[in-house]
């Protein structure tokens, strides 16, 4: 326990550390700009600009961005649920959608409430059958080049490297090409989306400046899956080794 | 025969995962789209409004000054009040270390999230290491949790009950106060602190312990409240508990 809690305290200790000054760079800016606009036009009172800031934080909280006159696509259309629903039942959780209405609510309750072990049942499997090859592979190799032990060592790291290069190091390729993110954020996204910790900062899909092509988001769903899968396999064996 | 089965059963259970999504986008669509409309069209008009008390402020400058606005917004700066606000942070160490623990519980609300690149990549590390240590704590609370199960299943037991009737009547034991402890108390909890409703106190709770976390709801971030200095940490230990008491269900 106090591992845990020691552990904890530590990362807030750093993340702090890095974060603060950008934090206060931003909202300095911000400061700036808004003082600005209000020098430039003399006549706008301080009271309705800030109830037209509080409308705009309003709105974007509930996911609504107002750039330009263009009705953008509504962000429940069929795609943008199935892609909620995934993140329901995977418990990754962006929240950049999310329910507003009490029914929907109440239905988000009970899906997942069955979704989740759905989930969990599918990814087991998944991860058994990726095992299964593995195991398969591993078999292979002992019959053909009569390795005993490395054999199965080899195999495993070949798995891992496999896993890790096509589920966390080239998916960010595609990311910053598709959404003009930067390597890091594609990793960073990746591994955040895979964990399913899923902050919801990055998002795939989201930026109305970009057209996607129609392929993306089933690739994107089919990605998370596996990757899911790979990922808990991978913390299964480090909560082997850590116990 | 056996391998076939198994096969099918692997078919089957893809198909039935991908028609429950199929059918719960279909219901989410359905029930988000017309409130979703009714908000665009409010927040359009409140920017005509705006736009017209306002008439020497041109179009550009107002799309310009929003787009500022929504990356403020993006980066965690809420831009509400006067300079004072900059003293305040997020990032000060009582919310770091929650924001440390929605990580490493997989919870990840995101209302407060890394924006530098050097914060990034210790975030991913950090969870890289800190979630199978979350797993494994779990684990063992959820282990202590059981052993006091079958301590009252010994008794039970001794007292002549058999032992099917005791499995069920621990697992309803189980069930029923913790939906009492940590869904139906903190809701009425949360009700004072928070000002939320019933409802959306439940909402939140059942959305945090399952770990899912879509953040439009989070304690202690309504603006011109006063919470009490061991709040977070009161709401932090509750959260831990409740994991486990669901990490708990799932073992028995």
């Amino acid at each position: 326990l106090v591992a845990y809690i020691g552990y904890v305290g530590l990362g807030a200790g750093v993340l702090q550390a890095l974060e603060r000054p950008a934090e206060v760079r931003a909202a300095q800016h911000l400061l700036q700009q808004h003082w600005e606009l209000l020098a430039n036009h003399t006549c706008l009172r301080g009271a309705a600009l800030q109830r037209l800031v509080e409308g705009i934080v309003q709105a974007y909280k509930s996911g609504i961005t107002l750039q330009g006159n263009t009705t953008s696509l509504g962000r429940w259309d069929f795609s943008g649920s199935f892609f909620f629903s995934i993140s329901a039942i995977t418990t990754i959780g962006y929240g950049n959608l999310s329910p507003s209405t009490v029914a929907g609510r109440i239905f988000c309750i009970l899906f997942a409430l069955f979704g989740i072990p759905l989930n969990l049942v599918l990814l087991n499997e998944i991860g058994q059958l990726m095992l299964l090859g593995v195991q398969r592979c591993a078999h292979r190799l002992e019959e053909v080049f009569h390795w005993q032990k490395k054999a199965s060592l080899l195999v495993k790291t070949c798995a891992l490297v496999t896993g890790l290069l096509l589920f966390l190091l080239l998916p960010p390729v595609l990311f910053s090409d598709k959404e003009g993110w930067s390597y890091e954020e594609g990793f960073y996204y990746s591994f955040i989306t895979l964990s399913t910790i899923g902050f919801g900062d990055y998002v795939i899909g989201m930026n109305p400046d970009r057209t996607y092509p129609g392929w993306y988001k089933n690739v994107i769903s089919l990605w998370i899956l596996f990757g899911m899968a790979w990922l808990a396999l991978v913390i299964k064996f480090c909560i082997n080794f850590l116990e | 025969k056996a391998m076939c089965s198994g096969k099918l059963q692997t078919g089957l259970l893809v198909a039935g995962y991908f028609v429950y999504l199929l059918v719960g986008a279909a219901v989410f669509q359905v029930l988000e789209r017309t409130a979703e409309k009714q908000e665009k069209m409010a927040a359009a008009q409140m920017k005509e409004a705006f736009l017209q008390n306002f008439t020497h402020l041109t179009v550009a400058e107002m799309e310009q000054f929003m787009k500022n606005l929504t990356e403020a917004i993006q980066n965690g700066v809420y831009p509400v009040g006067n300079e004072s606000q900059i003293e305040d942070s997020s990032w000060d160490f009582s919310n770091s270390f929650f924001f440390a623990g929605t990580v490493v519980s997989t919870i990840g609300y995101g209302t407060l999230h890394p924006k530098t690149a050097g914060g990034q990549i210790f975030c991913v590390f950090f969870a890289l290491f800190g979630i199978p240590l979350n797993i494994v704590f779990l684990h063992r609370v959820g282990k202590m949790l059981s052993l006091l199960c079958k301590k009252l299943g010994k008794f039970l037991h001794e007292k002549g009950m058999r032992k099917k009737k005791i499995k069920f009547l621990t697992l309803l034991f189980f069930l029923a106060t913790g939906i009492l402890v940590f869904l139906c108390l903190p809701s009425v909890f949360f009700q004072i602190t928070e000002g939320w409703s019933y409802s959306e106190g439940i909402y939140f709770a059942f959305i945090t312990l399952s770990t899912i976390g879509f953040g439009d709801y989070v304690v202690g971030k309504q603006p011109g409240r006063n919470y009490f200095s061991y709040y977070r940490m009161l709401v932090a230990i509750w959260i831990l508990f409740g994991l486990a008491w669901i990490a708990l269900l799932f073992n028995l």
